[in-house]
This record gives structure tokens, C-alpha cells and sequence, in this order.
């Protein structure tokens, strides 16, 4: 792999600004898909509008990319955006499988700890008739304190 | 284009491992913070492989910054979208 790490290099408006734009229309399209099926009244209105906005995002950058209309300049190259998708789509996936075997290997792990290893020293010390009385004691107070208010 | 695809996944899962790894061996308990180390040790050995691989095809800081730039707009879209649900 080109490890190349001269930022000035980099091909900031093919690779970044094109998946920025493809990325705010991708979420504007899934929350606007999400919000006008599931929202009610007002909200199912901004759900239309945000799926519109999506869509028109998308078309925008399609025309913007692939010369789809004559008269329309493009202003990113074809297969250096067909790289940038593959790149951040590849990377998206590889991200959720790497998290699904993190959750797979830690179900399956037995995570809780022995009760050996608890310092039960504390526990021996305790004199739980006295415990017992001492929270008894607390409990009449308070009610106590109740009858007294009322 | 396979390639991109490799490279670009075993990243993906690469970050994975080391930010999973990296929670999971400071903030776990004492078993599972072996697994975290496990994750980290996983993650290493990748960044160990991605950088060793001799693909000169592909070019890694354009197609991270490709990465970063759909996180980004991604974020971005959902906060346009919480701004017009909040002020509706």
C-alpha cells in the first residue's frame, strides 16, 4: 500500500469532498426515509422534505460525476469517485465485522469474575444479628418521625 | 479494485480492534481485560501487515480520507436532520 503521508499530495476534493457530500446525502436519505414513515403530522412533513433533500443531494453528485447531462461540467473524475465509495464502503464494512467479532468473542468469553477472587474478609467482620437490629431501629425512627408530622 | 476493497476492510477492522482493545483492556475487568489486550495485540499485527504489504496501487491516505469524509458527512447529515425535528 502507498503509505504516502504528504497531505498536499492527497486528492482532497476527489476522495474527501465528494464522500462528504455523498455521505450528508446518504443520512438526509435514511432519516427522511425513516421519519416520513414513522412520524405523524409535522414531522412526517420534515421527513418528506429531508427524503427530498437526500434524493436531490445524490442526483446532484451523480450529475456532478459521471457526465450524465450534456451541458453540466463535471468536477470529480469518475473512477477516482468509484475508488473513494469503494475505499469508505470497505472500510464502513470492515468496521462492523471487526465490532461483530469484538461482541462475538466477548458473549462467548466467560467475563464474569470467580467469586475467589472477592475479598471476603469484609463480609467475616460483619455481625449481621447487629445489622439486622440497627436497620430495625432506623426503620421505627422514621416512622416515628411520620406520626409525629402528621 | 480488489485492492481497495482488502486494504480498505482490513482497516476498518483494524481501527476496530485497536479502539475496541483499547476500552476494553483500561475500563474491563480482569478477564475480559485479557481479551482487550488480545483485541489490541490483533490490531497491531494489522497495522504490522497493512503497511507491510507491498501494493503501491493503492493509495492509503486518499482512501482514508475517503473514509473520514462519509463519517463526516454522515454526521453531518444526521445533525441537519436532529435540528429540523428540534426546531419543528
Amino acid at each position: 500500500m502507498d503509505m504516502a503521508t504528504n497531505i498536499a499530495d492527497w486528492d482532497w476534493m476527489n476522495f474527501f469532498v465528494s464522500m462528504l457530500i455523498v455521505g450528508i446525502g446518504v443520512a438526509l436519505l435514511a432519516t427522511g426515509i425513516f421519519t416520513s414513515y414513522f412520524g405523524a403530522g409535522k414531522s412526517q412533513k420534515i421527513g418528506f422534505a429531508l427524503l427530498f433533500f437526500g434524493i436531490f443531494d445524490l442526483i446532484i453528485i451523480y450529475l456532478l460525476t459521471f457526465d450524465a447531462l450534456e451541458g453540466i461540467e463535471s468536477i470529480f473524475d469518475s473512477e477516482l469517485f468509484t475508488d473513494a465509495l469503494l475505499s469508505g464502503v470497505s472500510a464502513l464494512a470492515g468496521m462492523i465485522i471487526g465490532m461483530f467479532a469484538i461482541l462475538f468473542v466477548l458473549m462467548k468469553v466467560d467475563t464474569v469474575d470467580d467469586l475467589e477472587d472477592l475479598d471476603l474478609e469484609d463480609l467475616e467482620d460483619l455481625d449481621l444479628d447487629e445489622e439486622l437490629k440497627k436497620l430495625e431501629e432506623e426503620l421505627n425512627q422514621a416512622d416515628n418521625s411520620k406520626e409525629e408530622e402528621e | 479494485m480488489m485492492d481497495i476493497i482488502i486494504s480498505m476492510g482490513l482497516t476498518g477492522v483494524m481501527l476496530a480492534m485497536l479502539g475496541m482493545g483499547l476500552l476494553i483492556s483500561y475500563y474491563g475487568s480482569s478477564k475480559t481485560r485479557n481479551v482487550g489486550l488480545v483485541f489490541l495485540a490483533i490490531g497491531i499485527g494489522l497495522v504490522y501487515y497493512i503497511t507491510s504489504v507491498d501494493d503501491s496501487a493503492v493509495h492509503f491516505g486518499n482512501a482514508f480520507i475517503a473514509f473520514l469524509g462519509g463519517m463526516l458527512g454522515g454526521i453531518i447529515g444526521i445533525v441537519i436532520f436532529l435540528v429540523a425535528i428540534i426546531k419543528s
